[in-house]
């Protein structure tokens, strides 16, 4: 029969890890849409609320009024959006870059894994960019006129690396969500997408259905209580892991199709 | 003669569709393959399953000794040019081809910046308002200058104009001389390509019809031109392909004929012109087309 060649180029075989580095720089290869975009979307919204908050401190004096007015802005969900948008940042980087990576030889594995590497250095950096932003929120009495969007109370009352570790960990848990969701409609397209959310709310359904009739919502509160902010967020780690992992065994047997 | 990938009966089916049906064949190396037929044929599943973008229902598929699915190390060596190539819809060319020497190791930058000019591609422009055309240049432009071991190019042309595709041939061919490499180019325009294929693939159906040297599959069939009746006493109980008459002048296409056969064609005053490939293959795949006509 006939002999096959096992042709060795002689240039360097890149690595196991250098190939996943290379994805990782194909995602930031225009950084418009994982990086730049959110910013000018973040900061837009941070500007729109920070002229709100100076016309409604233009119009309270009292100090003690003040105070009141700065505690109800902690309740601002703004800096909230950020989670959902990373979500969308997840899907659309996955739907838009699969092909074309398939397209230049990449394997599924370095593309998966390349990936979700890109999904953690994003969570870091805006992290990162966010604790930032509420170190100065806080250093400049809410940017000079009492507001909070950075420290909103969402991100938990506690110190400002619990406030790190927290948002760090919801970018994660709306990141690999957002990544299982992009193999899903990679794979199986819309229709896989329907059946999931399908899926997932069956399952919410099921779970307030069983804590309902066992009458446990006590408990469910209790639980949140005593595990405390950060622990919650820390539980979302397993929801995270178990994205990353399945979203990985999805994408192993994607096409790419037009 | 070396073989670079080689398929053993390799089978691709969707539901009840047979894409690719127990295909067995063999690629050899520093050759330019084409891989011909009608749409739908087969042909782009076929580079999808070499390639490792598609798994095989059944057979198998060896690429550089190994199966290339999810293989980095056949994949390296390997790069595949489709027509429905995806880019990002935020990209423009310019972030194609700053990712490109990422993924392949023999990229060059130079030869890639002379084919953009060449090519008139307008690298800022955002991927989504370039015309079809520019939009089959990066392709072409990618493919070339990767210089891959193994370089599939699927339709690479939709889009282009007959400038153009001039261009991508011309540049295959001196590119592919000075550095060796095996191609496969699939094409429904088989006589602009006719001349650079050293081997033809035809597929239909899924099935794989021929799997020759390009120019045994020209010798295969000769067409005889002459006076009408001459023509049918050379002819004789001979299977015709093709007959075509004008006057009382005849032209028949037949199979392949022998040196002694040609001798006597010239002795009775007749004359032999080949057939080009692009004949063949229609002859070959239009079957199904003339049961359609028929029955229509």
């Amino acid at each position: 029969m006939t002999a096959i060649a096992l042709t060795q180029s002689p240039t360097r075989t890149p690595g196991a890890l250098q190939r996943v580095v290379n994805v990782v720089k194909l995602h930031f290869a225009n950084p418009y849409t994982v990086l730049i975009n959110p910013w000018i979307i973040l900061i837009g919204i941070f500007l729109v609320n920070l002229a709100i908050w100076a016309i409604i401190m233009s119009q309270v004096t009292d100090p003690a009024d003040r105070a009141d007015v700065t505690e109800g802005f902690s309740y601002s969900g703004s800096s909230l959006f950020i989670f959902v948008y990373m979500m969308i940042v997840a899907i659309q980087a996955m739907n838009q870059t699969f092909s074309f990576a398939l397209g230049m030889s990449v394997t599924r594995r370095d593309y998966y894994l390349g990936s979700a590497l890109t999904f953690v250095l994003l969570s870091a950096v805006f992290a990162v960019g966010m604790a930032v932003l509420a170190a100065i929120e806080e250093a400049t009495s809410g940017w000079g006129v009492g507001g909070r969007m950075f420290t909103s109370i969402y991100f938990g009352d506690g110190p400002w690396f619990e406030r790190l570790a927290f948002v760090f960990l919801a970018m994660l848990f709306f990141f690999f969500v957002g990544a299982v969701a992009a193999t899903v409609f990679v794979r199986w397209k819309a229709l896989g997408l329907t059946v999931l959310l399908g899926l997932l709310g069956l399952i919410t359904l099921a779970f307030v259905a069983l804590v309902t009739f066992t009458r446990s919502w006590g408990s469910v509160g209790e639980w949140f209580a005593t595990t405390g902010f950060l622990g919650s967020a820390l539980w979302s780690l397993v929801i995270s892991a178990v994205a990353g992992v399945a979203g990985f065994f999805i994408l192993r047997r994607a096409t790419p199709r037009g | 003669m070396t073989t670079i990938a080689e398929a053993t009966g390799l089978s691709k089916h969707f539901g009840a569709v047979r894409a690719v049906d127990d295909v067995t064949f063999a690629l050899e190396e520093d050759r330019i393959h084409g891989l011909l037929g009608r749409n739908g044929a087969g042909k782009s599943t076929l580079m999808q399953l070499l390639t490792g973008q598609e798994f095989a229902t059944s057979g198998s598929v060896r690429v550089f000794g190994a199966s290339p699915a999810e293989n980095a190390s056949v994949l390296r060596n390997v790069c595949f040019i489709k027509e429905s190539q995806r880019y990002p819809d935020d990209w423009k060319p310019k972030h194609v081809f700053r990712s490109t020497p990422w993924f392949f190791e023999h990229w060059d930058a130079e030869f890639a910046e002379q084919l953009i000019d060449e090519f008139r591609l307008p690298l800022g422009r955002p991927i989504k308002k370039l015309s079809r055309g520019q939009l089959s240049s990066i392709g072409v432009i990618v493919g070339l200058a990767s210089r891959a071991p193994l370089t599939f190019f699927d339709e690479p042309y939709l889009g282009l104009d007959a400038v153009a595709r001039q261009l991508f041939y011309d540049r295959l061919l001196a590119d592919y001389a000075e550095h060796p490499r095996t191609v496969v180019l699939s094409t429904h325009l088989i006589d602009e390509v006719s001349n650079l294929l050293e081997h033809v693939f035809v597929i239909d159906q899924g099935r794989l019809l021929v799997d020759s040297s390009a120019e045994d599959l020209r010798s295969s069939a000769t067409t005889v031109v002459g006076k009408a009746n001459t023509v049918d006493e050379f002819v004789g109980g001979r299977e015709v392909l093709h007959r075509d008459a004008l006057g009382g002048l005849a032209s028949v296409t037949v199979a392949g004929l022998d040196d002694a056969e040609r001798r006597a064609a010239a002795a009775a005053g007749l004359e032999l012109a080949p057939v080009s490939l692009q004949q063949l293959v229609v002859r070959i795949t239009g079957t199904a087309q003339k049961e359609f006509e028929v029955s229509a």
